[in-house]
C-alpha cells in the first residue's frame, strides 16, 4: 500500500519537473526545488533530495537531458533540460492529469442525497 | 515500451561508469547544500544554523545517495554474479556429485550428437550446392533386354539417354553426367615420381556450373572442354593441400592419369567432394574418348561409353529448371527416356516392362543401403535409450540433492530471502551444471563422431552435429528445471519455521517424491533391460561371425590389384597378367602367387545362370534357372587361398590359352546341378548348348563375397582362357611374418614393369574377411559399449537414490531398532525395497525388449531375437548390478546406531 502512494507522488513530481523545466527552460536542481517551492507556496513540503531522484529516473526515459554549466553565483552545476520527446509525454500527462482531477472534482461535489 | 527499453540501455550504461557518476552526484549535492545554506544565512541565519537547516531540508543525504545508486544501474548483473558464484561454491562442495552430473551428461548428449551427426550426414545432409533442393541423381527400376550395365543397376545410363534429356528434356535446366573412372573409383595418379590411387570421376563440362559448385582458384569445366576430350583436370581441396601444399602454383602443373598427362586447371571449392557419399572424390576430368578412360575402367574391347549405345554406364544428376514442378519434369524425363533408351537395340516388344525413372534428392549419400541406414536408426534408438537413463539419472541426482537443502532453503526464507532468489539460485545451479555438461559432451562427440565416421568407413568429413546438441541440451535443462524445482514447493510450503523443527521431521520426503523416484528408477531399469539384452544379441551376433570357419586359409595372404596401363588388347592383357604372375613368383618369401578377376570377401561377385550338363538340364532344372556365381582364377588358385580339393586338381601354368577349356566346381554346384561329387570329366554348356567345357576339378565350398553368404553353386574358370582383362586381384602367400612387409619389394618389382602402375588396395586377405563384417564389428561394440555404459549409471542411479533414502531414514531406522528391530530386518528392509524395484523395471522391460528383439532381427547372424542366454544374462546383469548398489546404502542402514539416531532427534 504503501508503495502505491508514493509512486502517486513520485508521478506528480515528475510531472511538476517537466512542467517547470518546459516553463522556464534549462536549471539546475537547486533551481528546479525553488521553483517548486514558490508554486506550491509551502503547501508542498519535500525533501529536496527527492528531486533528483526524480531527475535521474526522467533521464534514463530521455524525457530530459542534462549539461554541466556555471550557475548563476559561479558554481558549477547539472543543468536540465526537456526533451522532444519529454514535450509530448508532458503534454499526455498534463490530459491525464487534468481529466483525473475534473473527474475527482466531479466526484467530491457530490452532495449527498438527502 | 519505448522508456523501458531506454531506461534498460542507460542502465546498462551506468553499469561501466559508476564510479564517475558517484562523484558527479557527490558534487551537484553538495552544490545543492551550499547553495540552499546560502539561501538560509541570506534569509539571517547564522552560518551553522543555515548549514544544518539545508540538510534538513534535503533530507539524507547518504539514503539518497545509495537510493540513487541503486536505480541508476541495473542489480540484475550484480545478482546473478553473485548467484553463479554461490552456486559455484555449493557445486565445488560436493565433487561428486558435479563431477557423475557432468560426466552423465557428457556421454548421454555426446554420444547422442556423435551418432546423430552420422546418421544425419548420411540420411539427411544434403550436398553443398547452389540451390539444392531443385538437383536430383536420377534413377531407374531397369534397362532393356539387349543392353548391358556397368556399376549400380539403378544408376546407370547409356550415352544416348543423357544426349537425349540434355537437349530434349524441357523442365531440365542441366544434365550433368559423372563417371567412376574404375570399380573402386580410384584410378592411377603420378604427381611426382610415385605412382599412386585417387579418386576420380569423369564429368561432363556443365558439371561445376550445373551443380552450382564453385572453384577456389581456377576455372571449372565448359562444354568445350566435354566435345573437346581435353585433357585438363580440376583438383579438390584436400588433393591439393596433401600434394601441393594449397600453393597457387598448382594451377598449371601437369599431373599423370593412367600415363596421360592433364593440366590443373581449377580447385573446387573447400567443403565439395564430389557427390558419391562414402568416397570423396579427389579429382575430375571431362569426358574423354582414349580407351584408357572408357567408363568404370572397363576394357575398351567390349566398346566404349561414348560410341557403344549399349552400354549403360553413367551416373546422371538434374537440375531442375525454375518455375517447373519436379512431378512435371519427371513425367518429360520420363517420354524421352523411354524413346532413347532403346537407342542400337531391339525396339521395345509389347509386354515388356516400362523402366520407371525418379529423381532422388541430392542428399550427400544417394544410398540405396538400407541396411546401413537401418543400423544408424538401431544405433540412434540405442543411444537415445541412454540418453534417457542418463537423463533419469541427473533428474534423480538433482532431485535428491535440492530435496535434501530443504533446512538451506529455509533458513535462507527464514533470514528474509525472497522465493524468487531461491528459484533464481536454483536454476542457475541447474544452468551451471548443464553448460558443464555441455562443454564436456561437445568434446566427446568431437571425438565420438570421428571414430564412428571412420568406423564406418564414410571417409568424407563429417562435424558434430550443432544444431543436435543445442536441442539436446535444451530438453535437458527444461527437465532439470521442471524436476530441480519439483521440490521447491514442498522446501518452501513448510516455510522459514521449518528450521525450528525437529531434524527428523524436516528429512523425511514426502511420500509423492518417493513414488516419482520409484518410478523414474523403475523406467531405468526397464531401459537398461531393453539395451542389454539387445547387446546381447549383437554380440553374440559378433562372436557368430567371427568364428564362421571360412574354409580357407586367409592368414599370411597378400593381395593387391594391379591395372595394367598399356594392355588394350585381349591377347595383351593376358600375357601381361601370365608374365606378371611369372615374375612375382621369383620374388624371395613368395610362397605362392595366383589371381582372380573379383577379391574373395570384398562383396564383389559375378552372378550368372544357363547351364546345361553333358548337354542336359542340370539335375532337373531348367537350364535358365540354374544360377551360379563365378570367379576368373589364374594358376595355382586353390592351392595359395588354401581352399582344400575334394576330387580332381587345380589349376595349372599348362591351363593356357591355346589348352582344352577348363573349369572348376565347388562342392554345392556338383551336389545341386551334377547329382553327384564325383563330377570331374562332366562337360559344362551354356543354356543353349554350346562353349562346352571340361570340369577338372571339385573344391570344398567357402566364403566367397563376405562371411555372412551361404553357400552357393559357383564354378571356376582361369583368366588365360577368357575375354580381356584389365584388372585382377593379386592373391600372393607369403612364407612367415607379416604379408604387408613384403609390399616394398612388391612396388619396387611393379615399377619396373610400369612406373605409372600403383598396387591398388594392398592389404592382408584376412583383413578383407573382417572388413565384410566392419558394420557388424561397429554395431556390437557400440552395443556392448552402451550396454556398460547403462549399467554403471543404473548403479549410481539407484546407490545414489537409496544412500539419500537411508540418510533420511536414519532416526525412524534408530526407533525401529530401539524397539528391538534387527539389523538383519534392517538390511532387509532397505534390499526388499530396491529388490522390489528391480523386479518390477525387469517385468516391465522384458516385453519391451522382446519387442526390440524383432526389430534386431534382420542385423543378427546366427542368433534368434528371443535368445534365452542374451535374456537370462541381461536380467541376471540388472539384478545383480541392482543389488550390488544397494548393499553399501542397507550396509549404512544396519550400522545406524539407535543411541545417536535418537539423541540427534
Amino acid at each position: 500500500m504503501a508503495a502505491d502512494k508514493s509512486e502517486v507522488l513520485q508521478g506528480t513530481l515528475d510531472l511538476m519537473i517537466l512542467k517547470t523545466l518546459q516553463a522556464l527552460g534549462p536549471l539546475h536542481g537547486f533551481g528546479i526545488a525553488r521553483r517548486i517551492e514558490q508554486l506550491s507556496e509551502d503547501v508542498l513540503t519535500l525533501n529536496e533530495g527527492t528531486v533528483y531522484t526524480s531527475l535521474l529516473r526522467l533521464q534514463q526515459k530521455s524525457w530530459i537531458g542534462s549539461e554541466w554549466g556555471v550557475s548563476e553565483n559561479n558554481r558549477r552545476a547539472r543543468f536540465y533540460s526537456i526533451t522532444k520527446r519529454g514535450m509530448k509525454q508532458l503534454a499526455v500527462e498534463t490530459e491525464n492529469w487534468e481529466r483525473i482531477a475534473a473527474v475527482i472534482g466531479r466526484v467530491l461535489a457530490l452532495e449527498t442525497k438527502a | 515500451m519505448w522508456e523501458s527499453t531506454s531506461a534498460f540501455v542507460a542502465k546498462l550504461k551506468a553499469l561501466f561508469s559508476q564510479r564517475v557518476a558517484d562523484t558527479a552526484f557527490d558534487e551537484e549535492m553538495n552544490t545543492h547544500l551550499e547553495m540552499l545554506a546560502e539561501k538560509y544565512e541570506g534569509e539571517g541565519m547564522n552560518a551553522r544554523e543555515a548549514a544544518r537547516a539545508a540538510r534538513r531540508r534535503f533530507g539524507n543525504p547518504t539514503l539518497l545517495k545509495q537510493r540513487q545508486r541503486e536505480s541508476r544501474t541495473t542489480m540484475f548483473f550484480a545478482n546473478v554474479w553473485r548467484d553463479v558464484r554461490y552456486g559455484v561454491r555449493q557445486l565445488a562442495k560436493t565433487p561428486v556429485f558435479t563431477m557423475v552430473c557432468v560426466l552423465t551428461l557428457a556421454l548421454g548428449v555426446g554420444a547422442n550428437t556423435a551418432v546423430f551427426s552420422v546418421m544425419h550426414a548420411v540420411l539427411m545432409k544434403m550436398l553443398p550446392l547452389e540451390d539444392a533442393s531443385r538437383v536430383f541423381y536420377l534413377h531407374t527400376t531397369g534397362w532393356p533386354d539387349g543392353a548391358f550395365q556397368t556399376g549400380d543397376a539403378s544408376t546407370s545410363f547409356s550415352y544416348p539417354i543423357y544426349r537425349a534429356l540434355r537437349e530434349q528434356g524441357g523442365g531440365l535446366q542441366e544434365v550433368m553426367t559423372f563417371i567412376p573412372m574404375s570399380t573402386s573409383g580410384k584410378v592411377a595418379v603420378r604427381v611426382g615420381a610415385v605412382a599412386e590411387e585417387a579418386s576420380g570421376e569423369m564429368v561432363s563440362g556443365n558439371y561445376f556450373r550445373g551443380l552450382g559448385v564453385n572453384t577456389a582458384l581456377g576455372r571449372g569445366f565448359a562444354q568445350k572442354d566435354e566435345d573437346d576430350h581435353t585433357p585438363v583436370v580440376v583438383i579438390g581441396d584436400s588433393f591439393w593441400a596433401t600434394h601441393y601444399g594449397r600453393s597457387r602454383d598448382a594451377l598449371g602443373k601437369t599431373l599423370y592419369l593412367k600415363s596421360i598427362p592433364f593440366t590443373i586447371v581449377g580447385i573446387a571449392a573447400k567443403g565439395f567432394e564430389g557427390t558419391e557419399g562414402k568416397m570423396p572424390v579427389d579429382l575430375w576430368i571431362p569426358l574423354q574418348s582414349r580407351p584408357e578412360f572408357n567408363a568404370w575402367g572397363s576394357p575398351a574391347d567390349e566398346g566404349m561409353y561414348l560410341s557403344q549405345p549399349k552400354m549403360w554406364a553413367m551416373k546422371l544428376m538434374v537440375r531442375i529448371a525454375p518455375g517447373i514442378s519436379r512431378e512435371h519434369a519427371l513425367a518429360k524425363a520420363q517420354g524421352v527416356f523411354e524413346q532413347a533408351a532403346y537407342t542400337g537395340i531391339a525396339p521395345k516388344h509389347t509386354g515388356d516392362p516400362t523402366y520407371q525413372l525418379s529423381f532422388k534428392e541430392a542428399r550427400q549419400f544417394d544410398t540405396e543401403d538400407v541396411s546401413f541406414a537401418r543400423a544408424l536408426r538401431i544405433l540412434m534408438a540405442m543411444v537415445g535409450l541412454v540418453l534417457l537413463v542418463a537423463m533419469c539419472n541427473v533428474v534423480m541426482l538433482l532431485m535428491a540433492r535440492n530435496a535434501s537443502r530443504q533446512r538451506e532453503f529455509s533458513v535462507r526464507l527464514a533470514l528474509g530471502a525472497g522465493r524468487r532468489e531461491i528459484v533464481r539460485q536454483l536454476l542457475t545451479e541447474s544452468l551451471l551444471l548443464v553448460s558443464l555438461g555441455g562443454v564436456a559432451a561437445w568434446c566427446f562427440a568431437m571425438g565420438a563422431t570421428h571414430a564412428l565416421g571412420s568406423w564406418a568407413r564414410i571417409q568424407s568429413s563429417i562435424q558434430p552435429d550443432g544444431v543436435v546438441l543445442g536441442f539436446t541440451l535444451g530438453v535437458l535443462f527444461l527437465l532439470a528445471l521442471v524436476f530441480g524445482l519439483a521440490p521447491l514447493r514442498s522446501a518452501m510450503s513448510s516455510g522459514p519455521e521449518l528450521v525450528l523443527r525437529s531434524s527428523a521431521a524436516a528429512s523425511h520426503a514426502s511420500s509423492q517424491q518417493v513414488r516419482a523416484g520409484n518410478a523414474v528408477i523403475v523406467t531405468q531399469i526397464a531401459m537398461c533391460m531393453v539395451l542389454l539384452v539387445g547387446a546381447g544379441l549383437l554380440l553374440g551376433t559378433l562372436r557368430n561371425l567371427l568364428k564362421t570357419p571360412l574354409g580357407q586359409k586367409p592368414e599370411g595372404l597378400l593381395v593387391f590389384g594391379v591395372h595394367p596401363q598399356h594392355a588394350h588388347t585381349k591377347e595383351e592383357s593376358i600375357a601381361f597378367f601370365v608374365a606378371l604372375q611369372q615374375r612375382l613368383r621369383t620374388i624371395p618369401g613368395v610362397e605362392s602367387v595366383s589371381m582372380a578377376s573379383s577379391r574373395p570377401g570384398s562383396g564383389w561377385s559375378s552372378n550368372n545362370a544357363g547351364v546345361t550338363v553333358d548337354g542336359h538340364k542340370p539335375n532337373g532344372v531348367e537350364p535358365g534357372q540354374a544360377n551360379f556365381r563365378k570367379n576368373t582364377v589364374g594358376a595355382d588358385y586353390f592351392r595359395t587361398m588354401g581352399v582344400q580339393l575334394v576330387q580332381g586338381r587345380d589349376f595349372s601354368d599348362a591351363d593356357s590359352t591355346s589348352a582344352p577349356e577348363v573349369l572348376i566346381v565347388n562342392e554345392t554346384f556338383a551336389k545341386k546341378y551334377v547329382g553327384t561329387l564325383n563330377t570331374v570329366g562332366h562337360v559344362l554348356t551354356n543354356s543353349k548348348g554350346g562353349h562346352p567345357i571340361l570340369i577338372v576339378g571339385v573344391v570344398k565350398d567357402h566364403k566367397y563375397t563376405s562371411i555372412t553368404e551361404e553357400a552357393m553353386p559357383m564354378l571356376w574358370t582361369v583368366f588365360t582362357q577368357g575375354g580381356a582383362v584389365s584388372q585382377l586381384e593379386v592373391e600372393m602367400r607369403t612364407e612367415g611374418g607379416d604379408p604387408l612387409a613384403m609390399l616394398p619389394t612388391i612396388r619396387k618389382a611393379l615399377a619396373q614393369i610400369d612406373p605409372d602402375m600403383p598396387l591398388l588396395e594392398p592389404m592382408t586377405q584376412s583383413a578383407v574377411f573382417t572388413q565384410s563384417v566392419s558394420q557388424q564389428v561397429l554395431f556390437a561394440r557400440l552395443a556392448g559399449c552402451f550396454g556398460v555404459l547403462t549399467i554403471v549409471l543404473i548403479a549410481t542411479g539407484i546407490y545414489g537414490t537409496l544412500a539419500y533414502r537411508v540418510n533420511g531414514r536414519s532416526a525412524e531406522i534408530g526407533v525401529r531398532m530401539a524397539l528391538g528391530a534387527q539389523r538383519s530386518q534392517v538390511v532387509w528392509m532397505v534390499l526388499r525395497g530396491s529388490l522390489l524395484l528391480t523386479a518390477t523395471g525387469i517385468a516391465i522391460g522384458i516385453p519391451l525388449a522382446m519387442a526390440a528383439g524383432v526389430g534386431l532381427e534382420s542385423s543378427l547372424y546366427g542368433m534368434k531375437p528371443l535368445d534365452p542366454v542374451s535374456y537370462a544374462s541381461a536380467i541376471a546383469g540388472v539384478a545383480m548390478v541392482a543389488l550390488l548398489a544397494s548393499i553399501v546404502p542397507a550396509g549404512r542402514a544396519a550400522a545406524v546406531d539407535p543411541l545417536k539416531a535418537l539423541r540427534a532427534e
